[in-house]
């Protein structure tokens, strides 16, 4: 679980005053300005973000240190990273999907089933997508509590029942 | 222009077939189906599908809220996977 989680990234200036464009990847698009101040994918430079106006793709927004358009355009391409202490804290049975890639996951007779890459939503319940050793193309494993009855976060590791016809 | 009432939801007679058999045999399965047109009626709740998309059956796990979708609706045949950002996922 990396400590730095990818937010958003500046896709370019708006306008000539020195503004950004910016694409948010939160759930809720404008959730992005909460996690203020970002960081860059090193942690080593902090940025203020202030949100001025959806435009199409995204929002304009001012970033902290970005005063002009030329300092605009060199950003382009930057990507904005939240520490993953600023996420809210979850109730039970929710989880970040940050947190869930690169579990390890193992049956219940403790056998290593994979390691979870994706995190993925159709429609129906969340599925876990699982690449393992012995394993031609990634599995789908439904996210509910009967198929995967225990997360341990501290650990690392994944208790998965799955149903027959998947592995 | 909408289906008539009078011939009711369309469903691949093998899809029934199938269901009914793993509904009665009671086992945890996940039951392999290519039929994406196939309308999702109210005795496959509870049952698990999987949904054929072209390269591989995605599980469908089809709860009360989903009768009267296709079984396509839920098996995407394209791949995106976006960031993970602040993204939740709720085991049920």
């Amino acid at each position: 679980m990396s400590d730095l989680i990818c937010v958003g990234a500046i896709s370019g200036s708006f306008g000539v005053r020195g503004e950004v464009r910016l694409k948010s990847f939160c759930a809720i698009p404008e959730d992005i300005e909460t996690y203020s101040p970002l960081s860059d994918e090193a942690g080593e430079t902090s940025y203020s973000l202030t949100l001025t106006r959806a435009i199409k793709n995204g929002f304009a927004a001012r970033l902290g240190g970005v005063e002009t358009k030329e300092q605009a355009d060199a950003a382009r391409g930057l990507r904005l990273f939240a520490r993953r202490d600023q996420l809210p804290s979850l109730p039970d049975d929710e989880y970040y999907h940050a947190d869930l890639i690169g579990l390890e996951v193992f049956d219940t007779g403790g056998n290593l089933l994979g390691r979870v890459k994706s995190v993925m939503n159709h429609g129906a319940a969340d599925l876990l997508e699982i690449h393992g050793p012995g394993l031609k193309t990634t599995v789908l494993l439904p996210f509910t509590l009967a198929i995967v009855p225990t997360v341990d976060l501290v650990q690392g590791r994944i208790v998965a029942d799955p149903p027959d016809g998947l592995f | 222009m909408s289906r008539s009432v009078w011939k009711g939801p369309f469903v691949d007679s093998y899809v029934l077939k199938k269901a009914e058999a793993a509904r009665e045999s009671g086992r945890n399965e996940v039951i392999k189906i290519w039929s994406r047109r196939s309308t999702i009626l109210p005795q496959f709740v509870g049952l698990t599908f999987g949904v054929y998309n072209g390269h591989k059956h995605i599980p469908v796990n089809v709860s009360e809220d989903m009768i009267g979708q296709k079984f396509g609706e839920y098996s995407p045949t394209r791949t995106y996977y976006g960031h993970a950002a602040d993204k939740k996922a709720k085991r049920k």
